[in-house]
């Protein structure tokens, strides 16, 4: 191949946000538009935006990674409609600063600052309260994709609608997307966040059930046996004040946390956690929170993630519908009352929308499970019991978020999986578009 | 007022357009893809607010740049910087270039920017403006290995000089900063014998510098050392020396 000026091509370690997979691939640094379709045209290849999925979604070892970052521009923005156009390398912090600078505000915000629009398309995100706000895909108006034998492809609910629906949790397959129109909303000065503490996961979902349409929706729960459920629901209503005093901004979290080399989330430190989230939050109480910390609390969880150690960790997402929660949640508090398995925390959301694809939505609540050291065979044997669970009460996995999944635990979850997977593949018939994860699922 | 920023889609260029647009300085941004700059100056425009004008040139193709820079300044303010980020580099730089690379490599990195500077000489000159040149380490003594890069770089190196030669400061200020290595898609992925530098830091302290006279300096300054050293080496162990 003869190389165009200014390509850029090398072999770097990647390793996913859990720590589960890591791979030394093939890395495109693309910093021109002539460079974003220099790769021959038979090579496998997936995009690569922050690298911040928790899963390998973005690289994967026989395909080259298209490093986006550097397409990390706004290229147009209508003050009177609330619409941006911008790059898929930028990150979503970025976008939301811009935004918040005059009055604008995505809906929905994932967790991770540096995640980028590109990123948050393809595994189409969920925000603070999925209930209200539905998942990303809701608040995408077009999009341009890059497809390797078809060209470039403007993709909206109006044109090429098939494929733009199919790039919303299409991991990629769907082609290289270049830019997207957003929609924000108008932003709040600051939320008043109400905590309310709760005893256990039937309680949470009364709350959340009843808290449906708050802007800001969640949970955090103790995951120990005996304890399960026992935490805080936070919701958060749109403040007509700011917050008192100015609070400094918290760094961005990195891409990679550097994990310590002694892993603290072992039962002793679990429960130290657990007892100090006790004290702190899970009290009645109000706070004004400005938006830009109420929509990255992850900022100022550099410390947690870092104290699973090297070994990583495991998120089991699961959304259960509200006819299975009962029977999910009372058999889940008798699995981790036989297992004990180390769980660092359980996250809990509302969602009201409708499942399509692979994508994570549904009507139900969502938990995230978070896991220490998910190669012991003690915690395999919980996360394997616990997605036998998950199953038997038709619970909907977030392949995005879990390493732990394989593809036969896939099938089973979503019925209509050959469906799904024909419907992406119908864009890149000659399955150009690979990841570790694409492969592990065999999407 | 007006700054132009030869190469201004990556790298240092793209660095230097946005700390030009955060000084308020009017922009022409000069690249080879129209797309590349209609992005950036959208970008500078909707974020720092900035007056950008771009014009798309092929360096390596175009007879005469400077008469195209020239036609494009016509509806801005007066020129008063022009900067000259621009290079290419390639891996097959070793003796083994065919007649077409070898003018490609010459062209876009010692033809342009030399054609570039003779056509605006005399509005840099009435502006009583500044010229911003960039050199390499790697025209510090000649290798094995980037042999036309590093004998253009030498030359550009050698025509700075010469503008400063003749002209003193007060009437055009000359700057010519030889870089070490960047964070950039001419280092990514190599083994660097020193850590690269982030484009954004260098485009920082040029921008600080552009009132600050005519000089000719290395950029961080401890390549200077670096370069002093190569310099002195005796011949029988340069040659020695990995290519």
């Amino acid at each position: 191949m003869s190389a165009p000026r200014g390509f850029a091509l090398a072999q770097c370690d990647l390793v996913s946000f859990d720590r589960a997979y890591a791979a030394r691939c093939p890395v495109q640094q693309p910093d021109r538009y002539r460079l974003l379709d220099a790769l021959p045209e038979g090579q496998v290849r997936i995009a690569r935006g922050a690298g911040v999925s928790y899963v390998a979604a973005s690289f994967g070892a026989d395909a080259v990674s298209l490093d986006m970052r550097a397409f990390d521009r706004i290229l147009a923005f209508d003050d009177t409609r609330g619409l941006i156009t911008v790059e898929a390398g930028i990150s979503v912090g970025a976008v939301v600063r811009f935004g918040l600078a005059r009055g604008w505000c995505l809906a929905v915000v994932p967790g991770h600052p540096r995640a980028t629009i590109g990123g948050c398309i393809a595994a189409d995100v969920h925000g603070k309260n999925p209930a209200r706000d539905g998942t990303f895909r809701r608040h995408v108006q077009a999009i341009t994709l890059l497809d390797p034998t078809a060209g470039w492809v403007a993709a909206s609910r109006q044109e090429h609608v098939e494929r733009f629906d199919a790039s919303h949790a299409g991991f990629g397959i769907p082609g290289l997307i270049l830019n997207a129109t957003l929609q924000f909303v108008r932003a709040p000065t600051a939320y008043a966040i109400r905590r309310i503490p709760v005893r256990n996961l039937h309680e949470a979902h009364a709350e959340l059930v009843a808290h449906a349409g708050a802007p800001l929706l969640y949970g955090w729960h103790d995951g120990r046996a005996g304890r399960l459920g026992r935490g805080v629901i936070r919701f958060g209503l749109e403040a007509q004040t700011a917050a008192p005093g100015r609070a400094p901004r918290t760094a961005d979290l990195p891409a990679q946390v550097t994990p310590w080399p002694v892993r603290t989330w072992n039962p002793l430190g679990i429960a130290a956690m657990n007892t100090w989230i006790q004290r702190r939050w899970c009290r009645p109480g109000n706070a004004t929170v400005g938006v830009e910390a109420a929509l990255f609390p992850l900022n100022d969880a550099r410390a947690y993630y870092a104290g699973f150690g090297r070994a990583g960790f495991a998120e089991s997402q699961w959304l259960v519908p509200h006819a299975t929660y009962e029977t999910f949640v009372d058999e889940l508090d008798g699995l981790i009352a036989r297992l004990r398995p180390r769980i660092g925390l359980i996250a809990s959301k509302l969602f009201d929308g409708t499942p399509d694809g692979f994508g994570f939505d549904g009507q139900g609540v969502a938990f995230a499970i978070q896991l220490a050291d998910p190669r012991a065979v003690p915690q395999r044997t919980f996360i394997e019991a616990l997605n036998e669970l998950a199953l038997r009460c038709v619970a909907r996995p977030n392949l995005i978020k879990d390493s732990t999944l394989d593809a036969a635990t896939v099938r089973r979850a979503f019925r209509d999986f050959d469906v799904a997977r024909a419907r992406l593949r119908a864009f890149d018939p000659k399955g150009l578009q690979r990841s570790e994860l694409t492969r592990r699922l065999e999407l | 007022m007006t700054a132009i920023v030869i190469g201004a889609s990556s790298g240092l260029g793209r660095a230097l357009a946005s700390e030009l647009a955060r000084v308020r300085k009017p922009l022409l941004l000069v690249a080879s893809d129209a797309r590349d700059l209609a992005a950036l100056a959208a970008d500078l425009h909707l974020r720092l607010d900035a007056n950008v004008a771009t014009l798309a040139l092929d360096l390596a193709g175009e007879p005469n740049p400077g008469a195209r820079v020239i036609e494009a300044l016509r509806e801005m303010p007066a020129a008063t910087a022009l900067l000259l980020p621009v290079g290419v580099s390639r891996d097959d730089d070793d003796f083994s270039l065919g007649v077409g690379a070898i003018g490609q490599v010459l062209a876009i990195n010692l033809h342009a920017p030399l054609a570039i500077v003779h056509a605006l000489l005399p509005v840099l000159l009435q502006s009583h403006g500044v010229i911003v040149g960039f050199g390499s380490i790697a025209g510090a003594r000649g290798r094995g290995r980037n042999v036309v890069y590093a004998a253009a770089k030498r030359g550009l190196e050698t025509f700075f000089e010469s503008l400063r030669q003749r002209h003193a400061p007060r009437e055009l200020r000359v700057q010519f900063w030889k870089l070490g290595f960047l964070r950039s898609n001419l280092t990514f992925g190599k083994t660097l014998p020193v850590a690269p530098v982030d484009p954004e830091v260098v485009a920082r302290k040029v921008v600080a510098q552009l009132d600050r006279g005519s000089f000719d300096r290395h950029e961080p300054r401890k390549w200077g050392l670096i370069a002093r050293i190569i310099r002195v080496l005796p011949w029988f162990v340069f040659r020695r020396m990995k290519a």
